[in-house]
């Protein structure tokens, strides 16, 4: 218990001194409390804003795997062919045949004439893509209303359509229940089975990359009915998923061997992975949050030379004091350690009150926006321990002044 | 007590030399009460902080109840001052802003005494200065006299071998300064050994034995 004793009567002493001058005790503490409440919420904005992409780039289906034709190959006559590479037949021998790591596949079949679709008078622009029934899940897509395509009305081109809530919108009028009734695709009639729930990638349309098209304004088709509306067996693209997001890159690899095995004298092929997405938003944001966490540890510099210049102002006016308390047994560490605890009290205390006004400011930002950003145990130990450094580091080279003063020239000071 | 042996000790300004003490001999025994006298200038202040462990010497031998100083670094001469020796000053340098027990009470937080002899400590040496009703006046609360009573008390609180006083009574009219010399008397009394400044002749009286400076040689010693 000495040392306990030891240590809080020196506490004790940087209290007086800071109660000495209250105003400017006062100020430093609010520059370092600013400092650290600006670096936590920044850094919570950048979190929230990580959190709102990767949300909306789990709608693609995070272990998702694209496969396509890689339009730069030639054969060996540098003849450039015509088609997409991918068809029915790579359909069923990838199902059946190809790669450990695939859990899932969809062909995806599009159409190079935008039909007209209507029912009545109502129009709708929506996007019509053919697949399978295992599109929803690899997609990560939820049936709000009705049920999904079931195997066989793929097999036997059943003519039935899933969409989404804005065709819902346009074409029955908001909120309604369009399953069982029909919608017009050019000339041919399909029976609405299904309507998926909303989906929002409101924030990576607003950067110009929501994948191309609108989630909310789909209609899926069977891809076998649309093959057969088009009049041809191709197929645009396969999305995969693969057994897990470890795996992903491993299908990529395994799926683009299986083709090019198959189909290799004529094309090669191009896959992408969520899961390199995933990783290129990830140092994009890390690089942006770093950016803001940098701008933010500027006004906590400022709060550390805040203290420097109150410490270095209170050693030349307390220089009698320092002169005496070496008269009365005060070593060199002793006036070391004293300037050195005021700039920590300081510090410490500004890093509480930022750390209770950056808490506050992140919780009313996740009220504000819904994303989860309560501070953790980590993040109070780091604004602490940020704080006590601060302290340290601003504090040490006017404590290292007072020490080594001359207590005779220190009495003589006027 | 304390033995100084041809002292020197200058000051440097730059690329001049100002010499202070030019060879100092001076033996002081246990429970003397010594004034050091002289002119202004003429090195009384600077002997005493020599003898007080505050100031370094450049040439000569110094010993301090058996220990020898002139070879010590920081820690051990700030050990030193903290166990063997309290300081007296004109200008009393009492902190201010925390009371007279606050104040008195900070040697023997550098001494690392627990809180509770701090206090019971304390509370004796208000006593001894006369100042019980004092205790939680902060120094702008209390005159001269009393502030220099705080700290005489400060001194005395660590038991110290060696008062060393530098015009005690030079902030003081003429009463009060009358009545830190009694305390001085009682103290010396007591057993405390005593070194004091004074330019002063009728402070010196009230010392046993007068050491007179002149141009940083001891001119005239009536031990
Ligand atoms: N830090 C210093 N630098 C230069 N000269 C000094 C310093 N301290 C004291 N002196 C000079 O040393 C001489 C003796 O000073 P001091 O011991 O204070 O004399 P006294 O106490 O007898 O008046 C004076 O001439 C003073 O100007
Ligand atoms: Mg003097």
């Amino acid at each position: 218990m000495d040392w306990l004793q030891f240590y809080f009567d020196r506490l004790l002493q940087a209290f007086y001194a800071l109660r000495d001058n209250r105003l400017r005790s006062v100020l430093s503490v609010l520059g370092i409390a600013v400092g650290i409440a600006a670096v936590m919420a920044v850094g919570a904005v950048s979190k929230g804003g990580s959190y709102l992409v990767f949300s909306e780039l789990e709608t693609f289906g995070l272990n998702s795997v694209w496969v396509y034709r890689d339009r730069n190959d030639k054969d060996p006559n540098r003849r450039v062919r015509k088609g997409t590479g991918l068809d029915n037949y790579d359909y069923y021998a990838m199902k059946e045949t190809c790669c450990s790591a695939m859990d899932k596949l969809t062909p995806m079949v599009f159409s190079r004439e935008r039909s007209i679709i209507q029912t009545g008078n109502r129009y709708s622009n929506a996007r019509i893509s053919g697949v399978n029934s295992d599109y929803l899940d690899i997609n990560n897509d939820h049936i709000i209303y009705g049920r999904n395509f079931r195997p066989l009305d793929i097999k036997r081109r059943r003519a039935s359509a899933v969409i989404g809530p804005t065709v819902v919108e346009d074409l029955f009028g908001k909120g309604s229940n369009p399953i069982g009734k029909d919608i017009r695709i050019g000339i041919r009639r399909f029976t609405v089975v299904g309507v998926l729930e909303e989906k929002s990638r409101d924030f990576l349309a607003s950067i110009g990359s929501s994948g191309g098209q609108d989630a909310n304004n789909r209609i899926l088709i069977p891809f076998t009915l649309y093959q057969q509306m088009n009049g041809s067996k191709a197929i645009n693209f396969f999305q995969l998923k693969a057994r897990s997001l470890e795996e992903a890159d491993l299908l990529s690899i395994q799926v683009k061997a299986f083709l090019e095995r198959r189909n290799g004298k004529n094309y090669k092929y191009k896959t992408d992975t969520m899961a390199t997405y995933i990783g290129t938003a990830d140092r994009i944001l890390s690089g942006v949050a770093m950016i803001g966490v940098i701008a933010a540890s500027i006004s906590l510099l400022v709060g550390g030379l805040g203290i420097m210049n109150i410490m270095s102002t209170s050693v030349l006016e307390r220089t009698r004091e320092i002169g005496l308390r070496k008269a009365i047994g005060a070593s060199q560490a002793d006036i070391l350690m004293q300037f050195l605890l005021e700039a920590i009290v300081i510090s410490t205390l500004g890093g509480i009150i930022g750390l209770i006004l950056g808490a506050g400011s992140s919780i009313i930002l996740a009220m504000v926006t819904g994303f989860p950003l309560t501070p953790t145990p980590l993040v109070i130990i780091i604004a602490l321990v940020v704080s006590i450094i601060v302290g340290i580091a601003s504090g040490f080279l006017p404590a290292r002044r007072a020490s080594r003063l001359h207590p005779v020239e220190a009495l003589r000071y006027e | 007590m304390i033995s100084l042996h041809n002292i020197h000790k200058s000051y440097y300004m730059g690329d001049v030399t100002v010499p202070v003490l030019n060879g100092i001999d001076l033996s002081i025994d246990n429970g003397e009460f010594v004034a050091i006298m002289g002119p202004s200038g003429s090195g009384k202040t600077t002997l005493l902080n020599i003898i007080g462990c505050l100031d370094s010497i450049d040439v000569g031998e110094y010993s301090l109840a058996g220990e020898k100083i002139n070879t010590l670094d920081d820690k051990s001469m700030a050990r030193i001052r903290s166990q063997h020796i309290g300081f007296v000053f004109q200008l009393f340098n009492l902190i201010p802003r925390i009371s007279a027990r606050r104040n008195i009470e900070l040697p023997m937080i550098y001494a690392n005494v627990n809180k509770a002899d701090r206090y019971s400590r304390t509370t004796t040496v208000l006593e001894r200065v006369g100042l019980s009703d004092r205790a939680t006046h902060v120094p702008t609360q209390l005159s001269g006299g009393q502030q220099q009573r705080v700290a005489i008390a400060r001194a005395l609180v660590n038991n110290p071998d060696l008062l060393v006083v530098d015009e005690p009574t030079g902030s003081l009219d003429s009463k009060n300064g009358k009545e830190i010399m009694q305390l001085f008397g009682r103290l010396n009394a007591d057993g405390v050994t005593i070194v004091m400044v004074t330019h002063e002749n009728d402070i010196a009286a009230c010392a046993q034995r007068q050491v007179h400076l002149l141009d940083g040689k001891i001119d005239q010693d009536t031990a």
